[in-house]
């Protein structure tokens, strides 16, 4: 049974496409009689089905060497394109992951999305996510996965523009698709410009080649930047990081998938590159350079931040930031456990707040407060989701940070440091939204608001419950340190900047010290973080401008230079036409002068290669004679 | 087996032309539809029969004319017609099934009798050309595109219909005197008494010679695919013609400017094809480029998918530029995907022009809506619009990916350029979406005609064919991949390498590295 699972396990995302194809039945224009809910319901269904299917198929693959399987999709002209499939503890355990997370978002949405019409479009995107990422994990090639990266550009492009009647939503799903988009096409060169050199796609061949290969330092470290733009678009680093932003707008469901699992393909991505960008060491430094900017400008932005899901998008390209650190760094186990803990406490926390958003009509954070005695459970999963996400031992991201921050020590101590300031960041980050929320006085919005019914409460509790135990399960996949081999100064460090950041965020906030609205000491400092260091501005007075500029112009030419040519020269021919007819007297005379006039032409002409030679003669002759 | 693609179009068309008037419209809708579908029921039969193993030209027939001029009747096809043949005979089916419903609300249309024989010796004119082995008869037909086009501009199109029916005409007109120079002086300056393609060999013309011509034949296809600069006749023949007429201009005609190209720019000078390469590779990038980019600033969503289409046809310029046999099935894959989705794009645009009444950008908003707008419609626009971008799972991807793979180690840089292209045109696409689909939909004046499943069953089928072909492309490329490999054998071309770094490995069992070398040879 078991072994039977884990060689259909690339079923997975076909079941979920089996969902997105049945949801197009209740779409609006299709049906109307049944409502649009029969679509949610098969969908999550699906979803369970491969969430049990991977849990099922899990642990026979436990220590086994990955079992590999491939499908010939187009084979031309020498190019071969087979689809290597690996099925490793590691791929089913991702599986596991994206699935299961989309299982309690649709749930989550069945409560969240109660009134919406649009719930077949919704939950067949959903679904298209799933089959997407679960497809991700599964391939083991850079072209495939390309190609999937894309079709989720699209994804996300509709699903950013679910409620599509309002203009903040419009402008967000155009940014996001053309910033991704930006990212692929990058990422879509150096697929072109690595295929002559390493004659395969395949991820392990790749790195098998990477091992021996001897090539032109230029090209390869080009090729680098090229394959690490990709996955910055996807998990939204600077200067790709504005779409997640304004992906903001989208609804929760949505954003409890993306900002746990769907920025984390870019990652995934990254570290499967990793041999290959560890080809360049201007790669490298640059993948750090890149998170390092990302982590601290992003934990930054998240401080100013008066949306509560803008605080925590921040934060999600901040994670990234490091991830992309640690693989820079050569570190790619403790960045996939990064992605694992951070997916698990982002989901908790985006749920937590999802909840408040929906029955408290805002997400001012500056209007809430004092929720703590009215929903003490999501009170509690928000601190439970940001003990998992920050650097509090035991839970789950201490150990990745860890182990990142360990080995990172020898190599790149500054990092260490960077580390530990995003760590303050995000933690005093984290202490703030819970203050504004749960703490002091209820403000207006919060008067009256109950904790929200069952469906969003129970994927709340269950992911609780998991964010709980997340050391367990990274204990039995052997992932914590021994005990006696931790750093302790290391341990104490991150554990210290933490609590750094609690007290300090706690005293502002919670205390009497500082004057409430908290802000920044300096106005223009507060400006420059709040509006995102005024990324969009610079964006539309640069890139947008620049481009709508160019097409003008181009547009501008074609129409009044090469068309205008055109009717130029047709005009001429019109005039010169209309001119000449008044030559034409009637005179039989004068059309004879006309007809002997051009014969003589004519005659010239067929004559002139005669009547060169002539003159030739003639200059000889006459040189002749006046020599002679 | 040939013949019958063009005689019974044709015959068709004569019985159209002839029939009563007094017959109902519908009727003849019907009578049309039938032979169009007898058509392309042939045209599958023949690829029944065609055998994909071979490079030579396949079921041929061959009938002396007028054997003192070297004009002989003689048709055949191979994997770089065949598929062009196919994709005009289903555009053919799909412009006279559809043409009645794209007429303005409230309105009948005009001269059913006339237009549907037009359609037939377009389609008759297309298969001809595409069919033809003999240089003189190939130019007959490609003539024979002209008139029915431009009456087809000029009594059904838009506003300006008149100027854009006659720079159209003049245009193709000039398009064709080149060729016909061209093929003149290749027949005659080469000494081969027949103009029978076979017969033709240029070997020992001089390579000045050899380059003059052509250049005659690349400005004459250039014009017709088109190549900026000559390109200023298809924004206004595509936005002026009706939609049908739209469809069969930018889905069958244009291929008929690359197969051209193919047929006897690289069939006939292969060895000075590889001269006016780089620059060709250069040319096809800056109209990817400026057809984007001209496209952007378009207020009107037929002239955006107009210009569109000049981005497009870069693509396989660039494929036929860089002549590897992969770059060389890209290309043709290219021209069949482009001729889908251009299709798509055009005759969801009429859906909307019809239903809505407008096609202007600035008024146009929220149709995604699903009980007053156009829900359907939007989404396969949506679908369309992506396929167009190159997003993967629809065929437009595979076509282009085949291409800029297939041409990256000769000519980088455009290749990157088009690459860059591809961005540009989600930018319009995108934008385009967003003013359609996206947004709030005007309460106070949508009161949209429903689009019935008669008129939704085209763009049905063609996004499930774009889909189809994109998820499964071998189904595109297998007809096509031994004859274009044989195209891009024949070009002696030894070209610098731009980018030559074979991989050093003592690991000879990996067959990666095989494969990059054996690329490096056939270059």
């Amino acid at each position: 049974m078991a072994p039977l699972l884990v060689q259909n396990i690339w079923l997975v995302p076909v079941y979920s496409l089996i969902g997105a194809a049945l949801s197009v039945i209740w779409f609006p224009s299709i049906t109307r009689r049944t409502g649009p809910r029969p679509a949610g319901y098969i969908n999550a269904g699906m979803t369970s089905l491969s969430f049990v299917h991977a849990l099922l198929a899990l642990p026979s693959t436990w220590n086994q060497p990955p079992y590999e399987v491939s499908f010939e999709w187009l084979n031309v002209a020498g190019l071969d394109l087979t689809i290597p499939v690996q099925v490793s503890s590691l791929t089913v355990g991702a599986i596991a992951l994206v699935s299961g997370l989309n299982l309690l978002a649709q749930i989550f949405a069945i409560g969240y999305m109660e009134m919406d019409w649009g719930w077949a479009r919704f939950y067949s995107l959903l679904a298209l996510f799933e089959a997407g990422m679960t497809a991700l994990v599964l391939c083991n090639s850079l072209f495939f996965s390309y190609m999937i990266m894309e079709v989720l550009t699209l994804a996300t492009y509709l699903l950013l523009g679910f409620w599509f009647n309002q203009s903040l939503v419009v402008t967000g799903a155009r940014d996001a698709f053309l910033t991704k988009r930006i990212g692929d096409l990058f990422l879509l060169m150096a697929v072109l410009a690595i295929y002559p050199l390493t004659g395969t796609w395949n991820f392990s061949e790749m790195a098998l080649w990477a091992t021996t290969a001897e090539v032109d330092p230029t090209v390869i470290t080009l090729i680098g930047l090229g394959l690490i733009a990709g996955p910055m678009g996807k998990c939204a680093q600077f200067p790709l990081h504005l779409w997640l932003d304004e992906a903001m707008e989208g609804p929760i469901p949505s954003t409890i998938l993306r900002n746990s699992v769907v920025v984390a393909t870019g990652a995934w991505v990254l570290v499967k590159l990793e041999p290959i960008l560890a080809l360049s060491p201007f790669v490298l430094s640059t993948t750090i350079f890149i998170g390092a900017v990302t982590a601290v400008g992003g934990s930054l932005i998240a401080l100013a931040q008066i949306d509560v899901k803008r605080t925590l998008s921040y934060l999600v390209s901040a994670y990234m930031g490091i991830v992309f650190i640690a693989v820079g760094a050569g570190q790619t186990e403790a960045a996939l456990m990064l992605v694992f803990t951070h997916a698990i406490s982002m989901a908790l926390l985006i749920m937590s707040i999802g909840g408040i958003i929906w029955n408290s009509i805002t997400q001012n954070v500056t209007q809430l407060g004092g929720l703590w005695s009215r929903r003490p459970m999501s009170g509690l999963a928000f601190i439970v989701g940001t003990v998992g996400l920050i650097a509090f031992p035991p839970f789950g991201s201490f150990w990745a940070l860890l182990e990142l921050v360990d080995g990172l020590r020898e190599t790149h101590p500054w990092l260490v440091g960077v580390l530990l300031l995003v760590n303050v960041l995000t933690t005093f980050g984290l202490t703030r939204v819970f203050c504004l929320l749960f703490g002091g006085e209820a403000k207006l919005m919060a008067q009256r608001s109950p904790e929200v019914h069952w469906p969003m409460m129970l994927p709340m509790m269950v992911l609780l419950g998991f964010t709980l135990h997340v050391p367990l399960v990274l204990q039995a996949c052997d992932l914590l340190p021994n005990w006696i081999a931790i750093d302790m100064s290391m341990a104490l460090l991150l554990v210290g900047s933490s609590i750094l950041g609690v007290s300090l965020s706690a005293l502002i906030y919670l205390g009497n010290v500082v004057p409430k609205p908290v802000r920044f000491p300096v106005q223009s400092l507060q400006n420059l973080v709040a509006y995102d260091f005024y990324t969009p501005t610079l964006y539309r007075s640069s890139f947008v401008f620049g481009v709508d500029l160019i097409s003008q112009i181009t547009a501008w030419i074609d129409q009044y230079l090469v068309d205008g040519v055109v009717n130029l020269f047709g005009s001429v021919t019109i005039f010169s036409g209309q001119n000449l007819k008044y030559s034409t007297s009637g005179q039989s005379q004068s059309y004879a002068l006309t007809i002997l006039l051009g014969v003589v032409l004519l005659g010239f002409f067929l004559c002139f290669p005669l009547l060169t030679n002539m003159a030739l003669v003639f200059a000889a002759n006459f040189m002749h004679q006046t020599v002679g | 087996m040939l013949s019958t693609l063009i005689w019974l179009p044709l015959l068709g068309a004569a019985v159209m032309g002839f029939l009563p008037g007094t017959i109902a419209a519908s009727r003849f809708r019907l009578g049309a539809i039938a032979i169009a579908s007898v058509v392309l029921v042939w045209t599958a039969v023949l690829f029944t029969q065609f055998d994909i193993s071979t490079a030579t030209m396949q079921m041929q027939e061959y009938l002396p004319w007028i054997p003192t001029l070297g004009i002989n009747y003689s048709l055949s096809v191979d994997g770089l017609s065949l598929p062009l043949v196919m994709l005009s005979n289903f555009l053919t089916l799909g412009v006279i099934y559809s043409a009645e419903s794209l007429v303005a609300k409230g309105q009948v249309m005009q001269r059913p009798r006339l237009f549907y024989s037009l359609v037939f010796l377009i389609n008759a004119g297309m298969a001809g050309a595409l069919m033809a082995q003999n240089l003189l008869m190939f130019f007959l037909f490609y003539e024979l595109e002209l008139i029915p086009f431009y009456l087809l501009i000029v009594i059904w199109g838009g506003a300006k219909r008149e100027y854009a029916g006659m720079k159209f005409l003049i245009y193709t007109a000039t398009s064709g005197i080149l060729i016909l120079a061209a093929f003149l002086a290749t027949v005659w300056l080469s000494g081969s008494g027949s103009f029978d393609y076979n017969a033709i060999s240029t070997a020992d013309l001089p390579q000045r010679t050899q380059l003059i011509l052509l250049t005659l034949l690349l400005i004459g296809f250039g014009i017709k695919i088109p190549l900026i600069p000559l390109h200023t006749w298809l924004p206004d023949a595509y936005v002026e013609a009706s939609t049908p007429t739209a469809i069969l201009l930018g889905g069958v005609l244009a291929k008929l400017g690359t197969y051209g190209l193919v047929r006897f720019g690289i069939g006939l000078f292969p060895e000075t094809w590889s001269l006016v390469t780089p620059a060709l590779s250069w040319l096809a990038a800056s109209c990817v480029i400026y057809g984007a980019l001209a496209a952007i600033a378009q207020k009107d969503i037929k002239r955006m998918v107009a210009y569109s289409s000049i981005g497009h046809m870069g693509y396989v310029m660039l494929g036929m530029a860089a002549l590897t046999p992969l770059s060389m099935v890209g290309a043709v894959s290219q021209m069949v995907s482009h001729g889908l989705i251009l299709a798509l794009l055009f005759y969801i645009v009429g859906v909307i022009e019809v239903k809505v009444g407008t096609r202007d950008l600035d008024v146009l908003n929220g149709l995604l809506n699903p009980i007053r707008g156009l829900p359907l419609t939007s989404s396969l626009l949506i679908l369309a619009g992506m396929a167009s971008a190159a997003i993967p799972g629809m065929v437009g991807f595979i076509a282009e990916f085949l291409v800029f793979q297939g041409s990256f180690t000769t000519f980088p840089l455009p290749t990157l350029l088009c690459v860059a292209g591809t961005g540009l045109t989600a930018v319009y696409f995108v934008i385009l979406l967003n003013r359609t689909c996206f947004g709030r939909l005007d309460n106070k004046i949508a009161y949209y005609p429903r689009v019935t499943w008669k008129e939704q069953t085209p763009a049905l089928i063609l996004t499930g064919l774009i889909v189809f072909l994109g998820v499964q492309p071998t189904w595109l490329v297998r007809w096509s991949e031994t004859t274009t490999a044989a195209l891009a054998a024949a070009a002696p071309i030894n070209r610098p390498i731009a980018i030559n770094q074979p991989a050093i490995s003592p690991n000879v069992s990996f067959t990666g590295i095989a494969q990059t070398l054996n690329s490096a040879d056939r270059l």
